[in-house]
């Protein structure tokens, strides 16, 4: 997965069908388990940081020990917790096989 | 006509309509191209917009639209109105739209920032078409249900050898959550497990019966199906074996109703009564529907890791090996050159087709008979496997904001719905050639047939009850899902209003609720052509949404164009002639069918009067464009 690239990669046929395969069955797994990883991800940002939203839950002093922590996750949590929400995002909508 | 050459005209049509149509679009109209970045490369978040490689995202896309809906909808209408049709529409209707609709919703999304399809029509059609969307929506899982539930329950009451497999299911399914979330197991492992255990309950289901010489009937004495036997009696004693209602279906693809005999006249059986029409709905149908619905409850109610997602996995499996093992048969069949003997004690070729190519157009008109008249009916008795609305949407939620380059959206996008066609093919094959009975009887005699060029004819027993086995867990897993989406629809949609309905349980149970009213008092094919018009009319509505944007880009729309008016006139039309079959041939009835029936009139001209406002909208958009218009405002968060 290069996100600097700007043509898609070439595969041999065997890559790309152990691919196909992996998408019609570990990825839903894969994609569930990012789905839990992130709800409680967002806690642990809102606890952590939530004196600046105007949620003091931790003493500012924990804080900033856990902030080199959350750091690399700050861009990526802004963007799913900012986002304009549609009713067909819950994650009830994303069970395959409908 | 024999299965090699369906899947040579499949090959040649499917290679044509990809490479010299579809990609052509692709090039010169949507003019994909990949150093524009992505939704999924613009707003990474780890979890949604997620850059994924074209292989996984088909095959995740193929596993999300393929499931049921080939499978029942090429069966229902190759029993209606012969194969030919049902052939030619699935051909013809992925070429031409199918694909555009799958390919084009994710296409609009990818170029929208990753908005849904309900979000677009907003900003592009008007505010009211996402509201509009939740009824859609909301009616589509309702008949689905309903359909799905009815013919589920009579197969459960009809077929001893099939409940213990689903039973099965159920237990691996919970197992298969616990070794996975819970115990860490290694995804391979699990599989081996609970895909093997539960295969082996499906076949040893008919272990010991045996067919009687004189009336071709089963005599379930084994130690499954006769346990299943007895419990069944035992349930229909609470009423004294007397039935809890009686309803009619002029169709004659409610499973409960026998297929005729060598005189072309249905016999009358212990639930069904020739002279009168009548099905009597015991109560272990009551009971299975029952237990169907504890099972949905399940899945609609947990967490989803704990049971829905699992068992769904496990059906995926089985229906990819049932459907793969008949696939290879079919291929093989006419190589071989294989053969069987069909009921009428004729031995006669595998590979050949025993269903007559044409049954009927269905254009004669009798008041008082159900019409099936070939337009518009065929149109929205196949919807998957030539074109799905629902597609449109899951499309535009999943597969749009994971996209890497723009020049994936066509394999994904598009060679997910021509696969997806090929599902639908291979059901028409298994339900044409050598079979007896009607409906999902036939096809599950056709996977039996299938399995037997593979494993030899004393296999056709156990085959055949794989096919029943497979045919149920592609309904059932379908169904649990539908009761989970419906809980969280009916929330968001009546939630607001009335808060009770923001619990889960209270909204689940009144889903449930809902459809058992219209599984007691409904038709099996008239739900099915209900949902099917609901399903083609939300293709319509994606179809518009497409071709308003094309406008608003300045791009020639007339691709998406026309199959939006033929699917919208059509769909209409089903809407009308569906309307009109309750009204000749089940209200006459009257008592609780007619009940029925009248809800169902009532849910069709609902989707009629919302259609027609969504086609009113949709033009007058269409118009503001073609002037050089503007959109409308960016849709408000969350509202």
């Amino acid at each position: 997965m290069k996100q600097t690239s700007t043509q898609p990669e070439k595969k041999s046929f065997w890559q790309a069908a152990r691919e196909f395969f992996y998408g019609m069955t570990g990825m839903e797994f894969a994609e569930h388990a990012l789905e839990m990883r992130a709800s409680l991800e967002n806690l642990f940002m809102l606890g952590t940081v939530g004196d600046m939203l105007g949620v003091p839950i931790l003493p500012p002093y924990y804080s900033l020990r856990l902030l080199p922590y959350l750091v690399p996750h700050i861009s990526t949590w802004k963007r799913r917790v900012l986002r304009e929400r549609e009713f067909s995002d819950e994650h009830d909508y994303h069970l395959e096989g409908l | 006509m024999n299965t090699l050459w369906i899947v040579i005209l499949a090959t040649v049509v499917i290679y044509a309509a990809y490479n010299f149509y579809a990609k052509r679009i692709d090039r010169d109209i949507i003019k994909a191209d990949p150093k524009k970045a992505t939704p999924a490369k613009m707003y990474m978040d780890g979890v949604d917009f997620m850059p994924t490689s074209r292989n996984v995202l088909y095959g995740y896309h193929f596993k999300s639209i393929a499931a049921a809906g080939p499978i029942v909808g090429p069966i229902t209408a190759a029993n209606i109105w012969g194969w030919a049709p049902a052939l030619l529409w699935l051909l013809i209707g992925v070429s031409f739209i199918g694909w555009v609709s799958d390919y084009t919703a994710i296409m609009v999304a990818v170029r929208n920032d990753g908005n849904s399809l309900s979000a677009i029509s907003h900003k592009l059609i008007a505010p009211r078409t996402r509201s509009i969307l939740f009824v859609f929506i909301f009616f589509y899982l309702l008949l689905v249900a309903g359909a799905f539930m009815g013919i589920m329950s009579a197969l459960m009451a009809a077929r001893p050898d099939v409940p213990f497999g689903i039973l099965m299911l159920g237990i691996m399914g919970f197992l298969a959550g616990q070794m996975l979330y819970k115990w860490k197991m290694d995804l391979i492992v699990v599989t081996a497990i609970v895909v093997v255990v539960t295969i082996a309950a499906m076949v040893f289901g008919p272990f010991g019966a045996t067919v009687n010489p004189e009336t071709k009937a089963m005599q379930w004495q084994g130690p499954i199906n006769g346990a299943v036997v007895a419990f069944n009696g035992a349930v229909n004693k609470i009423t004294g074996g007397n039935a809890v209602m009686t309803v009619y279906d002029p169709t004659n693809a409610d499973p409960r109703i026998p297929a005729p005999g060598a005189d072309g006249k249905r016999p009358s059986t212990a639930v069904y009564d020739a002279e009168t029409g009548a099905i009597k709905t015991m109560p272990a149908y009551l009971f299975w529907a029952l237990f169907i619905l504890a099972f949905s409850y399940l899945a609609a109610t947990l967490p989803i890791w704990r049971f829905a997602q699992p068992v769904n996995y496990i059906g995926f499996w089985i229906t990819l090996i049932t459907i793969g093992l008949s696939a290879l048969g079919a291929v093989l069949a006419p190589i071989l050159g294989t053969t069987a003997v069909n009921a009428a004690g004729e031995t006669v070729k595998v590979a050949d087709f025993a269903l007559k190519p044409l049954i009927t157009w269905g254009f004669a008109y009798d008041p008082t008979k159900a019409w099936q008249p070939l337009w518009p009916m065929l149109f929205v008795t196949i919807a998957c496997g030539s074109i799905s609305g629902w597609h449109a949407l899951i499309g535009s939620i999943g597969t749009a904001r994971q996209l890497e380059y723009e020049t994936d959206g066509l394999p994904v996008g598009g060679g997910a719905m021509f696969t997806e066609n090929t599902l639908g093919l291979l059901s028409l094959v298994a339900v044409s050639i050598v079979g007896t009975g009607g409906g999902a009887g036939r096809f599950a005699a056709g996977v039996g047939t299938l399995l037997t060029v593979l494993f030899g004819p004393g296999f056709k027993t156990f085959g055949t009850a794989l096919g029943f086995g497979a045919f149920m867990v592609i309904v059932l897993t379908v169904t649990q899902l539908i009761f989970r989406v419906m809980r969280v629809t009916l929330s968001e949609w009546v939630g607001e209003a009335v808060p009770a309905f923001k619990n889960m349980h209270i909204s689940t149970i009144t889903s449930m609720v809902l459809t058992m009213l219209l599984v007691l008092t409904g038709t099996w094919v008239y739900l099915w052509q209900l949902f099917g018009a609901a399903n083609q009319l939300m293709a319509a509505l994606s179809l518009l949404i497409v071709t308003v944007w094309l406008r608003e880009q300045k791009k020639n729309p007339s691709f998406a164009l026309w199959p939006t008016v033929f699917m919208y006139v059509t769909t209409l039309a089903a809407t009308l002639v569906t309307a009109r079959n309750l009204y000749a041939t089940i209200v006459p009835k009257g008592g609780a069918a007619a009940a029925g029936a009248w809800a169902m009139i009532v849910i069709a001209i609902l989707l009629f009067v919302t259609a027609l406002v969504i086609g009113w909208d949709g033009y007058n958009a269409y118009q503001r464009y073609a002037k050089g218009g503007t959109t409308q405002k960016a849709p408000a968060a969350a509202d």
